[in-house]
């Protein structure tokens, strides 16, 4: 096992005999270092709720941003290499303006996805659109919005597999959040348990005490597309588990 | 002598000579649209010419974008052409990319941006687009050769754009009629209208005549009619 | 662009049951800037005889000057009023004289003969070739706006009254499109007995 990844995870698009892409199963292993991010999708909106770990108590703790706006009406919550998920943010914010632009119309949350996964999986090569990242991006990604067809959570990986979910958890603390959303997930579920439920998961899976300050949450809804909740807000739904 | 040595000698020596390739033709055409609360009809006549020459009498101006919608262009033929193949390209790769029908705002706002990619080398041609939007109700829009883009009732572009403009602005808009309410908009009155305003262009305008073909959109399709002009 | 269209402004002449119209509009401009908006290019020439001298608005006032010149003198060495015929006549040959450096003014006449009172209405371009239609006459710079407005709305034997109301918004209708004309307009109907003026409120831009 080891002999044959030594030979074959060297080239990024290198496909060793067992057909796999180590550099890329390596990049999926990468999300698992990073903090836990939950997407939960209801009818009455989507949430988004992330940790923020904070390794020493002279960092700022609002300067680090996981939950980003990609356009009025769609959000989306990262998890690993975050400084990789800058470039794939900012291509999601690209497109989203360049769809509105050229088609006067939000564009839809799958076809955000679509774009970026195309944007992930030009590693390697370097080719007539310029120079392409050495190696997959470290980063998974969730999708949260609000299209045609409703709301919507998307989730990609870096080998820019992308798939929609009710709800889903990434990041270290992933395996035992995922089982805690399948146990309470339901489709008829309001925006307000979304909420708690996401905080309860992450409550559960972080090792430091959840607080106003080490989680970041947000929502995009009909009304108010995508928004972020103020910290008071935070505190005042943790305070309630 | 001199004039021997200008016919016979090297090229540098001749008259200079100026050389010139016009990209543009005018091959006129007009096209009417107008809206309803839940239709839309689209016509345009049926002369495609240029200068004295008529090239056809049966060409149809309009041309099926989506289910829903529909685009009239008239002007220099070759680029009505041109436009029209790269536009529905564009439509196909969107319903490609997107799993989904391009709405008539989208399309609309696809044709204005796609006519402005080409600011400085323009397609030459008066666009029409009517469709149905996403309330089910009937939407014209009217572009100038570069993109610029307005959304409108009714609306006349092309050849005889100024016989027949000032018409519906009267008829539709209820224009200088004081104490008169704009007609509620049906299927006869429009088509009634139509026909009175290309009667009287092709009575006046030598470029538009010989028949008009009229479409309806309504949420249930598409249907088409023909009504003969003065081929003269 | 072509000189005539300098000033701006146009006239329009109908033809109804016993009776003719003439109308224009009352805007005076350079170019796109207007200078005043009560010029009026429609002039009585006898008590049913006018003409509308759209174009440059020098050659307006010059060539309304020198027909009036002229007409004085035939009614004075002929002793009779002058037929609207004998108008057209008159400034084919005044606007011919000039066949190579000519007025910049498409007149348009409408009238009614002195004697049988029948209606009469024609159009000149600048140098002097004559039109003389059965149903309307149109001139000036939205000359194809007026002529899209008055072929569908214009009827034969329209009484007094439906011409005023056809020719006004054949009109107004026809240069509110136009920029070099409008700002308001004057409409004469002419009928054996009476002219009536009316002059129309419409949009000021």
């Amino acid at each position: 096992m080891f002999l044959t990844r030594s030979e074959y995870d060297r080239g990024v698009n290198t496909f060793s005999p067992e057909g796999r892409l180590f550099q890329v199963e390596y990049a999926i292993e990468a999300i698992k270092l990073g903090s836990t991010a939950i997407g939960i999708q209801t009818s009455e909106g989507v949430v988004l709720a992330v940790e923020k770990r904070i390794t020493s108590p002279l960092m700022i703790p609002s300067t680090i941003e996981k939950i980003v706006e990609i356009d009025s009406h769609i959000g989306c919550a990262v998890s690993g290499l975050v400084a990789d998920s800058r470039t794939l943010v900012d291509h999601a914010r690209v497109e989203c303006a360049n769809h509105w632009f050229v088609y006067n119309e939000n564009m839809k949350v799958e076809s955000v996805a679509q774009a970026v996964s195309n944007l992930a999986i030009r590693f390697g090569d370097s080719d007539d659109d310029g120079p392409a990242m050495s190696r997959p991006f470290g980063v998974a990604m969730l999708f949260a919005g609000l299209d045609k067809s409703g709301t919507q959570l998307y989730h990609m990986d870096p080998s820019g597999t992308f798939l929609e979910f009710g709800a889903k958890a990434i990041g270290s603390g992933s395996e035992g959040a995922q089982q805690s959303l399948q146990e309470s997930y339901h489709k008829s579920m309001t925006l307000q348990e979304a909420l708690k439920i996401a905080l309860t998961v992450l409550k559960q899976v972080m090792e430091e005490k959840v607080s106003g300050s080490n989680v970041e949450v947000a929502a995009v809804t009909p009304e108010k597309g995508f928004h972020r909740y103020p910290q008071d807000e935070v505190e005042a739904i943790i305070s309630g588990l | 002598m001199a004039l021997e040595m200008m016919m016979s000698g090297p090229d540098y020596m001749r008259d200079p000579r100026k050389h010139q390739f016009s990209p543009y033709a005018n091959n006129g055409g007009t096209s009417v649209a107008i809206a309803g609360d839940d239709f839309v009809m689209i016509a345009s006549d049926t002369r495609l010419s240029r200068g004295f020459n008529i090239f056809s009498r049966e060409q149809d101006k309009v041309f099926p974008l989506t289910p829903k919608t529909m685009m009239a262009s008239s002007g220099c033929w070759a680029d009505v052409l041109t436009l029209n193949k790269v536009l529905q390209a564009r439509l196909t790769m969107y319903s490609h990319e997107h799993h989904d029908m391009m709405s008539t705002t989208a399309v609309a706002q696809l044709l204005s941006t796609m006519l402005y990619w080409r600011r400085f080398f323009p397609y030459y041609v008066s666009n029409i687009l009517a469709g149905i939007d996403e309330e089910g109700k009937g939407v014209v829009y009217h572009y100038d050769p570069v993109g610029h883009m307005e959304k409108l009732t009714f609306s006349a572009t092309g050849e005889s754009v100024s016989q027949i403009q000032p018409l519906l602005d009267n008829q539709i808009g209820g224009l200088n009629m004081l104490g008169v309410k704009p007609p509620t908009m049906t299927k006869d009155l429009a088509r009634q209208l139509i026909h009175d305003a290309f009667v009287s262009a092709a009575e006046r305008d030598i470029n538009t005549g010989d028949g008009i073909i009229i479409h309806t959109i309504t949420k249930d399709g598409k249907t088409e009619e023909t009504v003969k002009l003065r081929r003269d | 662009m072509s000189i005539l269209n300098y000033n701006g402004g146009c006239v329009v002449a109908m033809k109804g049951k016993n009776c003719v119209a003439i109308a224009c509009d009352l805007r005076f401009g350079v170019q796109s800037q207007t200078i005043t908006t009560d010029f009026e290019r429609v002039f009585e020439l006898g008590p049913q005889l006018y003409i509308g001298l759209p174009g440059l608005a020098t050659d307006t006032q010059t060539v309304y000057q020198r027909l009036q010149f002229r007409i004085k003198m035939y009614e004075m060495r002929e002793g009779r009023r002058m037929k609207p015929q004998t108008l057209m006549a008159m400034a084919q040959n005044l606007l011919y004289e000039r066949r190579f450096g000519p007025y910049f003014v498409e007149p348009v006449i409408a009238g009614l003969h002195p004697s049988t009172k029948e209606p009469y209405i024609c159009a000149l371009d600048l140098i002097g070739c004559p039109c003389e239609p059965a149903d309307f006459v149109v001139s000036g710079t939205c000359s194809e706006s007026l002529y899209g407005m008055c072929e569908t709305t214009w009827r034969e034997d329209m009484e007094p009254e439906d011409l005023f109301e056809c020719i006004s918004q054949s009109l107004v209708n026809a240069f509110d499109r136009d920029a070099l004309s409008g700002w308001g307009a004057v409409v004469h109907i002419i009928e054996h007995d009476k002219v009536t003026t009316r002059y129309l409120k419409c949009r000021q831009d």
